[in-house]
């Protein structure tokens, strides 16, 4: 191959400030995933089918479309159905939100169930009301059994918010296109975009091992 | 003829349960009338009801028929829709319960699994149900375990503290169910030293077990439940040494592995 790679013209300022974005998506999506994720749960575990069904449908409608289709549609779809004009940011945070908010509901599901049945007897027998023992027992339980598929699901999104370069949002991913094709160098600039997005995720992904490892101690 | 006329202290009456809309008969039809003072040690062959009866004393099973008083108020009853059981929480507190798999909340510390439901049910100050619970755990020889957590703790251990737990809240009952069964043997003694120290206190209790040797010791009554009924009921050198019922005695013999 007669390629000389220069990684001299890949400045790094942009890429920051791309970065920068992206973990703001990310956060935001993260914290809307987590807390509302476990509403959602509940919704989707209500022993009532019309308070169910439509919120099923919802985690359904996330897990089963492209991510990509979901942004792309959130951006031009609602702003025409409803009326409502966001800056492309909110709509990003929305897009990605709602998504792990369906993907954490499962995970949250999953370990409510896996929350033993002895465990909410033992709630019965010292007289915990029903919201105690959900508030006291069932949560802290299934909350920390979930960490690592929330961990996990949080580190997809951040990958996933790479998708909204498609809509012209400014992130990493938005300025390497715009860096590439600036310097004509796009396999140093890819290079180094996806260098900078493994070294954000790869700490995580061996913390959720770590967590995974330890927990099964814990069990045992 | 020599009668006390104390209340009973559980009045246990026509008991019906099944599972599977009623293809499963699991209890029968059982009355008991426990008097206040009494242990009441529960055997007899798995499946025949002794768990049931226990879980629904506790209020964690519901009820086809029949009904439950304690300490001379309703406790238990089915109400007028079939599948409805109506039980009353205020007199449900008053009865303590331990389950085989030591259900210790495995995201708090041992002193955290003690104090929380004296503090979230009857709203008892934090820094004094501790109290309570230090010394509750120095008795039960475990007073340097308030800080570890129940993965750092053996069965044995486990099962103390599960019994310390239910004494937070004063109970007027304890219910056991086979709380040794799952225990490594080297750690059984251990955790009936403890029941046997409450017995000593005078505390009414009921016991499901399989440990005979257990069984005798701590009974002041002992009940052969089979097939959903009480087969005989009667002071534990009756029940267990030379029993009346034929199919108590197999039992009996079975369990002391004594062949014919």
């Amino acid at each position: 191959m007669e390629y000389t790679f220069d990684f001299n013209a890949v400045s790094l300022a942009p890429l920051l400030k791309g970065l920068w974005v992206s973990l703001e998506l990310t956060v935001a999506a993260n914290v809307i995933g987590i807390v509302f994720g476990f509403g959602l749960a509940l919704l989707i575990m209500s022993p009532f089918k019309l308070v169910r069904l439509p919120f099923m449908l919802f985690v359904e409608f996330f897990r089963c479309t492209p991510a990509i289709v979901q942004i792309v549609w959130i951006f031009y779809c609602v702003p025409m159905l409803f009326d409502v004009f966001l800056d492309p940011i909110t709509m990003g945070v929305l897009a990605l939100g709602l998504n792990l908010m369906a993907f954490n509901a499962e995970a949250y599901r999953a370990s409510i169930q896996a929350v033993p049945k002895e465990q909410i007897d033992a709630g019965i027998a010292l007289g915990l009301t029903p919201v105690q023992r959900i508030l006291h027992i069932v949560f802290p339980t299934a909350f920390r059994a979930s960490v690592p598929v929330l961990l996990t699901n949080g580190i997809v999104i951040f990958q996933q918010s790479a998708l909204v370069a498609i809509v012209a949002i400014q992130d990493l991913m938005y300025q390497g296109k715009s860096l590439a094709t600036e310097t004509y160098r796009p396999i140093e600039t890819f290079t180094v975009v996806a260098l900078i997005y493994f070294a954000v995720s790869f700490p995580v992904t061996q913390i959720v091992g770590l967590l995974e490892r330890r927990r099964q101690l814990l069990v045992s | 003829m020599a009668m006390s006329f104390s209340l009973p202290l559980v009045k246990m009456q026509a008991l019906h349960k099944s599972y599977a809309d009623g293809a499963i008969q699991v209890l029968k039809g059982i009355d008991i009338e426990m008097k206040p003072g009494e242990r009441v040690v529960v055997i007899g062959p798995s499946g025949g009801g002794k768990s049931t009866l226990l879980r629904v004393m506790m209020g964690l099973e519901k009820i086809d028929s029949g009904s439950v008083t304690f300490d001379g108020k309703p406790y238990i009853s089915s109400g007028v829709k079939e599948s409805k059981t109506v039980i009353d929480m205020s007199v449900r507190r008053s009865i303590g319960m331990v389950f085989q798999h030591y259900t210790l909340f495995p995201h708090l510390n041992v002193l955290q699994n003690l104090t929380l439901a004296p503090c979230k049910v009857r709203g008892e100050a934090k820094a004094k149900a501790q109290d309570r619970a230090q010394t509750l755990l120095e008795r039960f020889g475990l007073g340097a375990k308030a800080k570890a957590y129940p993965a750092q703790l053996s069965g044995g251990q486990k099962q103390r503290v599960a019994i310390a737990r239910a004494l937070m809240l004063d109970p007027k009952l304890m219910l056991f169910d086979e709380v040794t069964s799952a225990l490594d043997p080297e750690l059984v003694g251990e955790v009936e030293q403890v029941i046997l120290q409450l017995a000593a206190q005078n505390m009414p209790m009921m016991i499901v077990t399989h440990d005979m040797w257990f069984a005798r010791n701590i009974a002041s009554r002992v009940i052969f439940c089979a097939g959903g009924v009480v087969v005989e009921d009667g002071p534990p050198e009756q029940v267990l040494g030379s029993p009346k019922e034929e199919r108590t005695k197999e039992f009996i013999d079975r369990v002391f592995h004594i062949n014919q």
